[in-house]
């Protein structure tokens, strides 16, 4: 029952509108990063390395489809949250909103079922998003901007990455930031469970990532105990590939909290949802 | 036999340091001059704070009478100035003037050191100070102060383009006070994590580069520094 | 022949907070009722309806359908019931045969296309079945919901509020699919509704419940003939007359008359015939004896019992 439902979930997102608005948002701003980085990408990459090239001269294709791919990452990190939770936060209040939950859940099908068929089915839709987003950010990338080293700016200074040591990096960088936006869809879908409607849980994602990334920004030294702990805190965890040595021990701690929260969101929606009245 | 040797090469440098300071550098300028064209294989080692770097192997082309070009298959990164600007600087005479001040032994070569200030106020470089080995006519130390720069030290080591003042290794030190990181890099992880800042580290990197397969006037067309 | 209980809900209790919408309700179906689920609007019909399919779980209270208990084989139960609550609604973005598929895999049945085409056939819907349900009519939607509701064979089929907001077109035509569905299929039918005239034209057993609770239960044509109903008599002429001849033979009747040629009075039906051959044998023509059943008094007077 549990892969019968998967493929009706299946079936529902592709025939939602809503569900390309995600796809074709994130093909636009790719395509508009490309063409801006295109037109004027020197000027972007100069605002970082300008104090360096005072003393230090750059050769070679700096501005390649490595760093476009992770220009466009590190761009659409704080976006394509929405785009999930626009279609995750749908999946049980919009059913509820719709009145076809009753319907669905007159069937001899258990609630536990219907919330992991539609988890299944938002992990796969976000995998697609993912998928999509490095497709277009690193094969379009590298097509229109060849190939190259790669030049990444962290906190303690630049990181030049040879163009041979890059493709592994960005595989599991979009790994974790995939298991970085399945905490998205998790978090969604919980909030979808105690709603009615479709706007509600997707507003409330939203002021969630806002409010804990304005946690994590602020240097308030109260916060410090928190900060860790915060999925938000996280979400850049798929930058640290792009570390030179890879801080692997922080990044399996990003995974481990990470994969915590996705199954505490996850027990919480299936908890709520088994003991919910269908009044709606 | 030894002790002929050693008086003649005594005799050699106190001829040598009695020299005019402006022939010390004419006769390193003429040294240099008969190099039409070169390229080069390069091997860059980056040793600079804040920026974290593999070894690159590159191609260098040089042209007279300025034109340069660095060709690597990745990023490689080398100082902005000193490749090829020392030189240019030194081609025309009569845009500095040059002070003998004293001798210093570099390792076992007891050179001469010289200073050159350019006579005009509008070239950039505010003192150049070269260590020249009298004996070859062979910088094997510069020091450039520049108004953009600060100041940039190389050291020359030569093998068998001496001749052509071709050294085979060159060791830059940089100034990286002035290097600074913009502060909007997007929320990097782990912040919480105390990092010493730039300013903590070492206020020196130094750039290593090895020249090999010298390939010397050999005609290199204007095309090759094209882009 | 002792009837075989499908459904038994017994001391049906649930509270939203501190709102009690079903305080006691307690009936039971047997196969092949056709069973009318009866009370006004907000008497708590729809939470029990809701409770019988598991989508409210009571405080308290005991329900069984096929003699098990639903909470604790809810699926067993589920995969022989069809069930419309309050309304059908669909995937609006899908075709009704989409919907139709999607609502099948989960039935708990094997259902086949063939199955799924004779179904939209027997709802009058075939021909339509590529269309989008966003596009469809309030009745066309309440015909697909049946389709729905009958795609896996199902035992026993429960309507909540079948003909609300159908045309009077709309509401004969659901009428029709329930009846053929007790008398072709042979299937046990719940439906409920706040009007007793369509209760008692499908119907053969009822309960009425009103504030959360049982009032009355049990077959409709006793319940429906217990009870006092409005006759309207018209003669050629002397309605007075008549009136008091009827005064004379059941003097606790209270007899009006409306014209020189008509009158009313309220009468328990099996005093009706008697009451008309002692009109005729005294003399008096009749044009017309029509009894008018009291539908709302009728309501008023079990639910505020």
């Amino acid at each position: 029952m549990l892969w019968k439902n998967t493929y009706n979930e299946f079936i529902k997102i592709l025939a939602k509108p809503r569900s390309y608005i995600g796809l074709a948002a994130l093909t636009l701003l790719i395509l508009i990063i490309l063409f801006a980085m295109k037109a004027d990408g020197r000027m972007y990459i100069s605002f970082v390395t300008a104090s360096f090239e005072q003393t230090l001269s750059f050769n070679g294709n700096i501005l390649n489809g490595n760093l476009i791919a992770f220009i466009i990452l590190q761009m659409l990190i704080v976006h394509i949250p929405l785009l999930v939770a626009l279609v995750t936060g749908d999946l049980l209040s919009g059913e509820a909103a719709m009145g076809t939950l009753r319907m669905l859940l007159t069937k001899p099908i258990s609630r536990s079922q219907v919330v992991f068929s539609k988890l299944i089915a938002a992990a796969v839709y976000t995998f697609i998003l993912v998928i999509w987003m490095g497709f277009l950010a690193l094969v379009v990338g590298r097509w229109v901007f060849g190939t190259g080293d790669l030049i990444v700016l962290n906190s303690d200074g630049l990181v030049i990455l040879n163009y041979e040591d890059i493709l592994w990096r960005y595989g599991l960088a979009f790994l974790v930031a995939y298991l970085a936006l399945m905490t998205i869809a998790t978090l969604s879908i919980a909030f979808s469970a105690f709603a009615d409607n479709s706007i509600g849980p997707i507003v409330s994602t939203m002021a969630v990532i806002i409010l804990f990334t304005i946690i994590g920004t602020l240097d308030v030294s109260v916060f410090d105990h928190v900060k860790p702990w915060l999925f938000t805190t996280h979400m850049a965890s798929w930058r640290s590939f792009f570390s030179d040595p890879v801080p692997w021990s922080a990044i399996w701690d990003s995974i481990c909290i990470l994969l915590a929260h996705n199954i505490l969101f996850v027990a919480v929606a299936v908890f709520k949802f088994k003991r919910k009245d269908i009044t709606s | 036999m030894k002790y002929i040797l050693f008086v003649f090469a005594l005799f050699s440098a106190a001829l040598s340091l009695a020299q005019d300071p402006n022939e010390l550098v004419k006769a390193v300028r003429l040294k240099i001059a008969k190099v039409k064209d070169y390229s080069a294989d390069v091997h860059i080692k980056a040793q600079v704070p804040m920026i974290k770097i593999d070894e690159v192997d590159a191609k260098v082309f040089y042209k007279v009478p300025d034109q340069m070009k660095v060709e690597s298959k990745g990023i490689a990164i080398l100082p902005k100035q000193g490749l090829g600007d020392l030189n240019n600087f030194l081609t025309n005479e009569k845009a500095y003037t040059c002070a003998l001040n004293g001798t210093k032994m570099l390792g076992e070569v007891k050179t001469a050191v010289v200073s050159v200030l350019p006579l005009t106020d509008n070239t950039d470089v505010i003192l150049v100070k070269l260590w020249i080995d009298p004996s070859r006519d062979l910088i094997l130390k510069s020091q450039i102060t520049s108004k953009s720069n600060g100041t940039l030290d190389i050291s020359y080591f030569y093998g068998a383009q001496a001749k052509y003042g071709l050294p085979y290794k060159m060791i830059f030190t940089i100034d990286v006070k002035k290097f600074k990181l913009p502060k909007s890099v997007a929320a990097d992880l782990h912040q919480n994590k105390k990092k010493p800042k730039p300013t903590d580290g070492p206020q020196n990197g130094t750039i290593i580069l090895q020249m090999s397969n010298y390939k010397i006037n050999q005609g290199i067309s204007d095309a090759q520094f094209n882009n | 022949m002792e009837q075989q209980a499908i459904i038994e809900v017994k001391g049906l209790q649930k509270s939203f907070g501190s709102f009690e919408a079903v305080k006691n309700v307690s009936f039971t179906v047997n196969k092949g009722d056709v069973f009318g689920f009866l009370g006004p609007n907000g008497a708590g019909k729809s939470t029990t309806m809701r409770c019988m399919l598991s989508l409210i779980k009571p405080n308290a209270g005991d329900i069984r359908i096929f003699g098990k208990n639903l909470f604790e084989e809810r699926n067993a139960i589920l995969a022989k019931v069809g069930s419309i609550v309050e309304k059908p609604d669909f995937y609006k973005y899908l075709s009704a045969l989409k919907n139709l598929e999607i609502f099948a895999r989960v039935s708990g049945a094997q259902v086949s296309q063939k199955e799924i085409y004779e179904t939209l056939d027997f709802v009058g819907l075939l021909g339509r079945e590529k269309d989008k349900v966003g596009g469809f009519s309030h009745g066309m939607r309440q015909r697909l919901g049946i389709a729905q509701t009958l795609l896996h064979q199902p035992e026993l089929i429960i309507l909540d509020e079948p003909t609300t907001g159908l045309d009077p077109q709309g509401i004969i035509e659901v009428r029709d699919l329930i009846l053929r569905l007790k008398n072709e299929q042979n299937k046990t039918v719940i439906l409920s509704s706040h009007q007793l005239a369509e209760i008692e034209l499908v119907a053969n057993r009822m309960v009425i419940i009103n504030k959360g609770q049982t009032i009355i239960e049990g077959s409709v044509a006793e319940l429906m003939n217990a009870q006092e109903t409005l006759l309207h008599i018209e003669l050629v002429q002397n309605s007075q007359g008549a009136a008091a001849l009827i005064q004379e033979i059941l003097p606790q009747v209270k007899v009006q008359v409306s014209s020189p040629k008509t009158l009313e009075l309220s009468i328990e039906k099996k005093h009706i015939s008697n009451l008309n051959n002692k009109l005729v044998q005294a003399g008096f023509e009749i044009v017309a004896l029509e009894p008018k059943r009291k539908l709302e008094d009728f309501f008023i007077q079990m639910t505020q019992a």
